[in-house]
């Protein structure tokens, strides 16, 4: 790999151990992949912090890098922990015992040593400074979803980083010149069109389901081309279902992705609206135990549209719990009167929280969400989860007056 | 019976040892970093993983991590296609790694069969007769 001066410098451990040890392992993973040089970056997502899923050895790693000295060159913003922090009692079917607890302030605490952010969100794409990046800019993110919002929608350049990676690279300041950061391989060689009604309303669910049948049907090099109407906020669960089911890190939607789309392709594929209502259709549960909104974290759009739903409806006597994760930035642009409704449905609003990477106290607990990724992952932590659109899951909640 | 695969061998070493076969792969959710076993109860420790591509979550290279730390990784991991979280944990575990088996090789391949690398990317296959 062709290496500057600068970074042959970073290497012989003139800027420190822990920058070397950085960029020694971007090298060595670039080298693998085949990578010819090496890309600056200007932020960073830290995927892989919850001390549920990384326990001690990732809590050491993390440490030992805090401890050597590293501190992040680029800014850098991390993702959400397995309970609330300032609240970690504040849902009753998630437990933080003493062990957890000590360890994931560890974790979060050696982070904030080396410069981080805290941030604990899956959404890093709602930060008003991540915003403010332009099209072209290339990241390192770990975070599947935010990594295939970041490419389709921000218009940033990163590949799906293994949260080792993402945290090697917020030290060095670079990563591996390969993939998404090379313009040839974001170019769409196939293209899907989804053929539904005039009319026709893909809801978070149903951009979901698509974005499952989508990772189903591509095969090949490139990004597939997806044609169909979906906007910033339906695109965060296409995104995030893309991500958990397959390894695809950019979805090329016209009119949604800054950059100029082909105007010939390989191959076109019809998808029929009529698939994405029966696979819809066939993942209903009949009764739940809990309602989850907020995989990937809600923004306060979001919630301010279930409590628009709710608002029409009176709480049932006998209703599942509503669980909402959201960011602690969101959470204050929610308005007073969307917190009201919330609050007579008795929902519990956690920050810093997903609900994957938390230790759940039931096992076989039923979940109804409109999140695919959160179907993917809790199904297999032994939970009954069923996907439905925000409007049934606001009716399971309330009736009609 | 023994077959001789060919692919592009990404993280060094020559390993050795009975195969798991699984079609797509995400170390998170998969399989369990503390006992190497997968939601359908066999186990990856010594064992020589192979799978036809990778999916899921970014904590992937963690797992991989943790598995070493926890004396449950496996032997190596060969696949028709990897990603950078698969490259990521192979690299800082130290896990040999083989990617670019053609699909249609690499489905040959069943549970049990004892899997070779010999570190240059070719993989040989032995299957024990019935």
């Amino acid at each position: 790999m062709y290496l500057t001066a600068e970074e042959e410098r970073v290497l012989r451990g003139e800027e420190g151990e822990a920058r070397a040890k950085a960029l020694e392992v971007i090298v060595k993973v670039g080298e693998a992949l085949g990578a010819e040089r090496l890309q600056p970056i200007v932020h960073a997502h830290v995927s892989g912090v919850s001390y549920n899923n990384i326990g001690e050895p990732g809590r050491k790693f993390i440490e030992d890098l805090a401890n050597m000295g590293a501190r992040f060159s680029v800014p850098t913003t991390v993702n959400p922990i397995g309970f609330d922090l300032e609240a970690p009692e504040a849902f009753d079917l998630i437990s933080a015992d003493r062990e957890v607890l000590e360890g994931q302030r560890a974790i979060v605490s050696a982070l904030h040593r080396m410069g981080a952010s805290l941030t604990l969100t899956c959404t890093p794409y709602y930060i008003p400074s991540v915003r403010g990046l332009r099209p072209g800019q290339s990241v390192a993110w770990g975070e599947s979803n935010a990594v295939v919002y970041a490419n389709s929608v921000l218009g940033l350049r990163t590949n799906r980083e293994g949260g080792p990676v993402a945290l090697m690279a917020a030290i060095a300041g670079r990563t591996y010149y390969y993939g998404m950061h090379v313009p040839e391989f974001r170019r769409p060689r196939a293209a899907y069109r989804l053929e539904a009604p005039g009319g026709y309303r893909l809801d978070y669910a149903r951009a979901a389901v698509l974005g499952r049948v989508l990772v189903r049907l591509h095969r090949g090099e490139g990004p597939p081309l997806l044609d169909a109407s979906v906007d910033r906020e339906t695109f965060k669960e296409l995104g995030a279902a893309v991500g958990a089911e397959g390894d695809i890190a950019m979805v090329f939607v016209p009119g949604l992705t800054p950059e100029e789309p082909p105007s010939r392709f390989e191959e076109v594929v019809t998808i029929d609206y009529r698939d994405v209502e029966a696979e819809l259709e066939s993942m209903r549960l009949d009764d739940v135990d809990l309602v989850y909104v907020g995989c990937p974290h809600a923004s306060a759009e979001e919630v301010e549209a279930l409590a628009r739903e709710l608002s029409r409806l009176k709480p049932k006597g006998n209703r599942p719990q509503l669980l909402i994760t959201t960011s602690r930035d969101e959470e204050r642009r929610i308005s007073p009167e969307a917190m009201a409704v919330l609050r007579e449905y008795g929902a519990v609003v956690l920050r810093d929280t997903c609900l994957i990477v938390s230790k759940l106290r039931r096992e076989g607990l039923r979940v109804a969400t409109y999140s695919y990724k959160a179907m993917f992952y809790l199904s297999r932590h032994g939970l009954r989860v069923g996907l439905e659109s925000m409007e049934e899951l606001a009716r399971r909640l309330g009736s009609e007056a | 019976m023994t077959m001789e695969l060919r692919g592009r061998q990404l993280v060094p070493g020559r390993a050795a040892g009975q195969a798991v076969v699984m079609d797509a792969l995400s170390f998170y959710g998969d399989v369990d970093p503390h006992t190497g076993r997968t939601p359908d109860g066999r186990s990856v420790a010594s064992r020589v993983i192979v799978a036809r591509r990778p999916r899921g979550s970014t904590v992937g290279s963690y797992v991989i991590y943790a598995l070493k730390a926890n004396g449950a990784a496996p032997a190596a991991i060969v696949m028709s296609r990897v990603d950078p979280i698969i490259v990521a944990g192979c690299v800082l575990a130290g896990i040999p790694l083989v990617d670019s088996i053609p699909e249609d090789q690499l489905s040959k391949v069943r549970d049990g069969d004892l899997v070779e690398l010999d570190g240059s990317g070719v993989v040989r296959v032995r299957r024990a007769a019935p």
